[in-house]
């Protein structure tokens, strides 16, 4: 008789289950929570609704008989599976509201890719300034998760009123096509479905991918059809010149260069040209079912689960009010399948959870703050001060340094569950080595070759929010998520104006001089910092790639955990793991 | 006779009842404020506030007895 089982059974099957049931009175108080919770998750669904309508109306394309970005998504992508990122970012606050791509993860038969397309609404998909960043990000994203990178071009080249924000520089837009020659270097596919006029940079973005399939209506050339009839030697526009160009304009009848009777019939750089869009769309699903993906059983240490725990409880447990406490691995819980978490050194470190626990079945670590009050900790603190949730003290960075450097011997992607307000300071903690051992956990993040992923669930601020794999890790965050309660900054508004003014106070007091200018200014101050920590305003700027709502985290921690599982670059074999072994002593 | 006992030392923030006021399992009722962050004080039992031993404003320690409820 044949057995199968899954790996490390002992270890993975059944886990410490985590969590509890809300009681009837925890629901009824928290009813407010969840009014807070949506009022922001209405104004981040209209701003969403707003960029999705950026440019020409839909029905102008469909009227055309063409298909918009989203008609191409929604016909590539399994149902179920896109996970939007980037929907608000416009660091430039671009007249036209957005960045002019539209990104995200998504399965595509059944395989995970990064997805990535030009608004054709916005300028026939023109760069325009933070687009090449957006696009950085992304190459970024597929180039640490190692899955495919799949383009829909339609892109008609540079602003041209604007092209000093898109055009120089060391990240500006033509770094995409570095990117492009860097994921084919490093062996991950790039498919690009090509639609449209797409001269000079556009041309660039069609040729520099792996695999090109073109609508018959699509071109890709060095230069568009204007630029080549539009040479004017004079260097500036007189009223001669100016009939010339409404002469040559009127009677110009050329075809834009480049087209698929060219790159198809002629030099067969496209592999595929179809007479439908939906035909592109084929093709490049045609070419994901080609694309290296394990079975997920190869990677799996127990079957799927959903958590125990409602998801919808998370709308009830973490505070909008920024002061409150909360139980996080209440939150924890509604995160990971059948509620259930193998914990590492929950005695030491108070201040931190860390430990794996099961995503679809897969092992994943998760890392996250504890909130609370911990009195008679830290030690180093010799009862001067209690320590607080949210804040990091030695212990803590010790053990998150050396549960991320496990991680990495075992391969074990990685979950941060972000709420701090920083690094406890002064000279206690200074000679207890804090500045030393926070730079420590970069160091153990970037000596892993791991996929991290990032939830700002509330507060992420001062350093604290670098060390716990922020954005800035470069090359291990592959994303960062806000909530609907995000709120990021350096530092409490009120703190910054207090920093800032506080000697100012002190010399307009001493002079006699009446404090309310300076009063004015800080408050002014406190004011623009709380705008500009919104959740809104973080997406936007680019302090998270998305927010998303409390419900929905799981399905972005799913998308990222079957990513990272699909082709990984490197394999620790479960029987041989340390940690679930360290754990259990 | 059940008691609200403060689990941290802090200040008393807001009061939430008053005497006399029937309260249930889970109801909130009373704020202590320490390190910038609010505690809140859920109530353990059903029943009516008979005394309130602090008011707002007040610095309490830990373990002290913040509401009787009979």
């Amino acid at each position: 008789m044949s057995r199968k089982q899954t790996p490390l059974r002992p270890y993975f099957e059944k886990m410490a289950e985590i969590g509890k049931e809300l009681r009837e009175g925890e629901v009824r108080r928290s009813q407010a929570n969840v009014e807070l919770v949506r009022e922001q998750e209405e104004i981040i669904a209209k701003e969403i609704l707003r960029v999705k309508n950026a440019g020409i109306p839909a029905e102008k394309i469909h009227q055309r008989g063409g298909m918009t970005i989203h008609d191409r998504l929604e016909y590539l992508v399994d149902a179920g599976t896109w996970s939007p990122l980037h929907s608000l970012y416009n660091p430039n606050d671009n007249v036209e509201g957005c960045t002019g791509v539209v990104n995200g993860i998504g399965k595509i038969e059944g395989k995970w890719a990064v997805i990535i397309g030009f608004d054709n609404k916005v300028m026939a998909g023109a760069w325009i300034a933070g687009q090449a960043e957006n696009i950085l990000m992304v190459t970024d994203m597929a180039k640490r998760l190692n899955v495919p990178l799949v383009w829909l071009t339609n892109c008609s080249g540079v602003k041209l009123m604007e092209q000093e924000t898109v055009y120089a520089g060391r990240r500006s837009s033509g770094a995409p096509f570095y990117r492009h020659a860097d994921l084919n270097h490093l062996g991950i596919p790039i498919l690009n479905g090509i639609y449209g006029t797409n001269p000079a940079g556009g041309g660039y973005q069609g040729i520099s991918p792996t695999i090109l399939l073109a609508h018959d209506n699509a071109n890709i050339a060095v230069g568009g059809a204007g630029i080549v009839g539009g040479m004017n030697p004079k260097g500036y526009i007189d009223e001669e010149a100016a009939q010339a160009l409404i002469e040559g304009t009127k009677n110009f009848n050329g075809k834009a260069p480049g087209r698929v009777e060219t790159h198809f019939d002629q030099t067969a750089y496209f592999r595929e040209a179809h007479d439908t869009e939906q035909g592109v769309l084929d093709g490049i699903k045609d070419y994901m079912r080609m694309m290296p993906a394990y079975d997920p059983v190869m990677f799996r240490v127990a079957e799927p689960a959903e958590p125990r725990l409602a998801v919808e409880d998370l709308n009830l447990l973490l505070p909008a009010n920024q002061k409150r406490p909360y139980d996080a691995i209440q939150i924890l819980s509604r995160l990971t399948d059948n509620s259930e978490f193998m914990e590492y050194r929950p005695e030491y470190g108070r201040e931190v959870f860390t430990g794996i626990a099961k995503i679809d079945g897969f092992p994943v670590a998760f890392i996250g703050n504890q909130q609370g009050v911990f009195p008679g900790y830290p030690d180093y603190a010799n009862g001067e001060y209690p320590g607080v949730g949210g804040k990091h003290y030695r212990e803590g960075l010790i053990k998150q340094g050396e549960f991320v450097t496990l991680c990495g011997r075992d391969n074990l992607p990685i979950v941060w569950l972000q709420d701090t307000t920083g690094i406890d300071v002064g000279d206690l903690a200074e000679e207890a080595e804090l500045l030393a051992l926070g730079q420590s956990l970069v160091y153990s993040i970037e000596q892993t070759e791991l996929s991290m992923m990032c939830v700002v669930l509330r507060k992420g601020t001062a350093a604290a929010h670098y060390i716990m794999c922020g954005p800035q890790a470069n090359n291990n965050n592959a994303f960062t998520l806000g909530t609907p309660l995000t709120e990021i900054n350096v530092m409490h508004g009120e703190t910054a104006a207090a920093a800032s003014y506080a000697r100012r106070l002190v010399k307009e007091s001493e002079a006699g001089n009446d404090l309310a200018p300076t009063l004015e200014k800080m408050n002014q101050m406190i004011q623009d910092y709380k705008d500009k920590s919104q959740p809104a305003y973080c997406a936007k700027s680019g302090f998270v790639d998305e927010i998303v709502s409390l419900t929905d985290l799981r399905k972005y921690i799913q998308a990222f955990t079957g990513a990272n599982y699909q082709n990984p670059k490197s394999i620790t074999p479960v029987h041989q793991m340390l940690l679930p072994r360290i754990i259990k002593g | 006779m059940p008691e609200l006992i403060a689990p941290i030392a802090g200040n008393v923030w807001k009061i939430l009842v008053a005497v006399g006021d029937k309260v249930e399992l889970d109801d909130e009722l009373v704020i202590l404020e320490a390190l910038k962050m609010e505690t809140p004080i859920y109530c353990d039992d059903a029943g009516t506030v008979t005394e309130i031993k602090v008011k707002e404003g007040d610095a309490v320690n830990e373990e002290d007895v913040l509401i009787v409820i009979g």
